[in-house]
């Protein structure tokens, strides 16, 4: 960076102190739904009422299992249906065809497959049985960032999506050399271009400052030289990895303190050799599990753990989401839900079995479309998710949602009774635990007994499912409603 | 089944304006805006990539007719600037406020190292940071730092469905408001939900939890909630003194001028026109935006001169970057580099300013930049909104002098 750029230092640490002694060991604590939420919350995108309970009543650490212990997700469709783009991008033009046809064609294809990728991932996330994979999927796609531009097909985005799948809790040095040799990556960061005679450092520079150690723990010329070690990782005419000796740099390279003819293997091994690539996943973990900014110490822990376990993620993340850090106060809805998580997770707690394409608009609006990252460095999440605009944008998404809704099937028994306290209680016990102030607990009642602002009459058979609607959608407009 | 809706339909029994304890009111009253306290700076996005040959037309150089066999526009057609270059006659209303002395046109606009994808392009330009990832805006950082009253919803308004990366800030969250009667909650509210009641639940904040969030999004709930139902209250009172063309842009200036004559305090305005990527068939497309652009522009400053606005706001444009020197054999031309911007108004000094790029030393097809882009933002938050302007662009940048 030239030159510094003026900002502030707005943190989103809990207040209070870490109890690092004891941070990482197991909790102990009271099991209720509030914990079982907040474990589904974390490890999946909220779930339904069915899931909290079933997790309530499993206790923490067969809940934590169920989640670190991959479901059988086999059932679900491992591609969309019907992605029209050719794998190899731009498809020939037949002969004496029509240019402008053509290439609307193609932008048409583009568009269509654009739908096809985001409402596939969406529906996984949302049905899979294994919610963790998927929330890890999501994870490794706001880091190893590619996005549906630059000529890369659909097919190679499901394909990267589907390796970080695969490698969802594996091993994140395996997982990184797998992301320098994926197709969609070597489009999106250049690496398809780097070529002995015309290096380009990209990739090399982003897989530094970004993927694995950050700004400040390389040089210019570790960039440099790691750029020629990429050398000739390329791709094909079919848009696949392609090793192409000829093209690469055969000459001796030094990195980070080490000198060799390296290949890009050697480079991904040198940097999972450094402290500070521990330490860069052990901080974007957290702040995406646990808490914003997390203290140094705790990074330092969770690091220690990553590196003890040769970087295979299963136990950290078993150890994350067992510990007392994890069920703390100051870690309880402390991370602002992402669109994603807030669309899923919805769609969860109501029973919507799968997305539709008006879900693709609404998480547009609310700043978040999957396979979409604004840049390289992924969403900034946090504090960044929430603007007027995209505040606005999730409350009509929570209006239309609860339009669709054919009954009160998901509040269970709760529905059939006319005694709007019992019903508010209900209402906010299934969306939000119980995370009301009194104030608002007692004018959802006066609402739902129609004796709020808007005096509507008595609840009744005739009015009770419009009514039971317009409470979910009042609890949803409330602030722990955006938390996670 | 009675439904409350609370959009502002349902507004007319809420009086906003002409309640002399709003918040608005009282500033006004109070405090009368000096000179330097009411600028206002509008930035006006070509998107896709504006082909800066055929907008500032180098008609002077030969090798641009070789290049452009059949995109070039004839000697006889460009509205002269000087012996080298004339714009194209499309924007003939933007050539008349030349003429009068209000536009200033910075040629050759470009930074090291461009690059070519639309995308990064565009971050790079609202960012103001070409080597780097930043998570605010130049103007966002503006705004961080300008002091400007929190309580004011309206310090900033983005004209666009979704917040531009250019107006990021940390401290100030700023309203994107593609239309008045568009911005807001939808209209079918739910089970009859009332408008002071959907507040009271969503400003719950008395909550049985901490959360580092909680009054982050509490705020924002208040400004959203507020946002939406004031603004078109507020600046109801005001009537246009143009007839400003039925296109989006015009609708968005014609709004522009509004926020402007209510005397809100906004400080910056981003409005967004095109799509300008133009790899097939560029004329028709690059003409008809380029007439909306100028005709919509005149429009906007006749408005704003009729309310004697006009030297209170300057507008600046910016395409994420010019387009391919030699045209493709679609009629088109692709990605390229450094073109020309724009900034208008009362208060600009107008004219030529930085070189026309050679068309004889090209870099892969492209034109080498001769102003860096930061150098205008410069003059922008140095001369205009009177701010130091090295922590907003990222560096110490001479201002062009663009004013008088």
């Amino acid at each position: 960076m030239s030159a510094a750029l003026a900002s502030d230092s707005t943190s989103y640490r809990p207040t209070g102190a870490l109890d690092l002694a004891t941070a990482l060991e197991p909790y102990a604590g009271p099991w209720s739904a509030r914990q079982a939420a907040h474990l589904a919350r974390r490890a999946g995108f909220g779930g339904s009422p069915a899931d909290v309970a079933h997790l309530t009543a499993a206790g923490m650490h067969a809940a934590v299992d169920g989640y670190v212990r991959f479901a059988d997700a086999s059932a679900l469709p491992s591609s969309p249906a019907g992605l029209l783009e050719d794998r190899r991008r731009p498809a020939l033009m037949p002969p004496g065809g029509d240019l402008v046809a053509f290439r609307k064609q193609i932008a048409q294809a583009h568009r269509a497959d654009s739908i096809a990728l985001e409402q596939w991932f969406l529906d996984r996330m949302i049905a899979s049985p294994a919610q963790l994979q998927e929330k890890m999927t999501l994870f490794w796609h706001g880091h190893f960032t590619s996005a549906y531009q630059k000529g890369i097909p659909a097919q190679a985005l499901v394909d990267q999506n589907n390796l970080f799948r695969a490698n969802a809790l594996g091993n994140i040095h395996d997982l990184t050399l797998a992301v320098s040799q994926d197709p969609a990556m070597l489009r999106y960061l250049d690496n398809a271009q780097n070529v002995k005679a015309h290096p380009n450092e990209n990739y090399a520079r982003e897989l530094m400052e970004l993927f694995t150690l950050g700004i400040g723990n390389y040089t210019e010329t570790d960039v440099r030289e790691s750029a020629r070690s990429f050398t000739g990782w390329n791709l094909d005419r079919d848009f696949r990895f392609v090793d192409r000796p000829g093209q690469h740099d055969d000459g001796t390279k030094t990195f980070l303190g080490r000198t060799g003819n390296f290949t890009g293997r050697d480079i991904v091994a040198i940097i999972f050799a450094q402290p500070a690539a521990s330490r860069l996943f052990a901080d974007r973990l957290l702040n995406f599990f646990v808490y914003s900014d997390p203290e140094p110490e705790l990074v330092e822990a969770v690091a220690a753990q990553l590196r003890a376990n040769g970087f295979v993620l299963a136990p950290v993340m078993a150890t994350l989401l067992r510990s007392n850090v994890f069920y703390s106060e100051r870690a309880y809805r402390a991370l602002v839900k992402s669109p994603v998580q807030f669309v899923v997770g919805s769609c969860q707690l109501f029973g919507v079995a799968a997305s539709d394409a008006t879900m693709l608009g609404a998480l547009s609006r609310m700043g978040q479309r999957l396979f979409y990252p604004p840049d390289v460095k992924g969403w900034d999440g946090g504090a960044a998710w929430l603007n007027s605009q995209t505040l606005i944008a999730r409350e009509n998404f929570a209006s239309g949602l609860m339009g669709k809704m054919s009954d009160g099937g998901w509040l269970g028994n709760a529905v059939h009774t006319m005694d709007p306290p019992q019903v508010a209680r209900a209402v906010t016990d299934t969306i939000l635990q119980g995370d009301v102030s009194p104030a608002a607990a007692n004018r959802l009642v006066a609402y739902l007994g129609g004796s709020g602002e808007a005096a509507l009459g008595a609840l009744s058979g005739e009015n009770a499912d419009e009514r039971i609607r317009g409470a979910a959608y009042l609890t949803m407009a409330m602030p722990a409603y955006q938390l996670a | 089944m009675k439904r409350n809706g609370f959009l502002i339909g349902a507004l007319s029994g809420l009086s906003v304006v002409g309640s002399a304890d709003h918040f608005f009111a009282r500033a006004l009253a109070q405090t009368p805006l000096g000179a330097s306290d009411d600028r206002v700076l509008v930035i006006v996005n070509f998107q896709g990539g504006n082909d800066g040959l055929n907008t500032v037309v180098p008609y002077g150089l030969p090798t641009y007719y070789k290049y452009r066999p059949t995109l070039g526009i004839a000697p006889n057609d460009v509205l002269r600037l000087d012996a080298t270059v004339g714009l194209n006659p499309a924007l003939a209303p933007l050539k008349k406020m030349y003429d009068a002395g209000r536009v200033a046109i910075v040629q050759g606009v470009g930074y090291p190292n461009p690059d070519l994808s639309h995308f990064r392009s565009t971050e790079i330009w609202q960012t103001s940071a070409p080597t780097t990832y930043a998570s605010t805006g130049w103007l966002g950082r503006y705004l961080d730092g300008a002091g400007l009253p929190p309580e004011n919803l309206f310090n900033a308004v983005a004209l666009a469905d979704v917040l531009p990366e250019v107006l990021v800030a940390r401290t100030v969250d700023v309203p994107a408001i593609a239309q008045l009667n568009g911005y807001g909650l939808a209209s079918d509210r739910r089970g009859g939900v009332g408008r002071d009641e959907f507040h009271a639940f969503a400003q719950d904040a008395a909550v049985p939890f901490r959360s580092p969030y909680l009054a982050h999004v509490a705020e924002i709930e208040d400004h959203a909630q507020r946002g939406a139902e004031e603004l078109p209250q507020l600046v109801a009172g005001y009537t246009a003194q143009a007839t400003y063309p039925a296109t989006p842009l015009g609708r968005s200036l014609a709004l522009a001028a509004q926020i402007v004559g209510t005397k809100l305090g906004t400080r910056v305005l981003y409005v967004q026109h095109g799509s300008f990527d133009t790899h097939t068939t560029q004329k028709a497309t690059q003409d008809r935006l380029l007439a909306e652009f100028a005709e919509a522009t005149a429009a906007f400053y006749t408005d704003l001169a009729a309310h004697g606005n006009d030297r209170r706001v300057v507008m600046a444009t910016f395409s994420e970057f010019g387009r391919r020197v030699a045209e493709n054999a679609s009629r088109g031309t692709d990605h390229g580099t450094a073109s020309p911007l724009f900034v208008i108004g009362g208060a600009v000094k107008g004219g030529l300013y930085g070189t026309q790029p050679s068309l004889d030393d090209l870099e892969a097809g492209n034109v080498k930049f001769g102003t860096d882009f930061r150098s205008v933002y410069a003059a922008l938050i140095e001369n205009w909104l009177e701010r130091p302007s090295a922590p907003i662009v990222g560096g110490t940048y001479t201002p062009v002098p663009l004013f008088a």
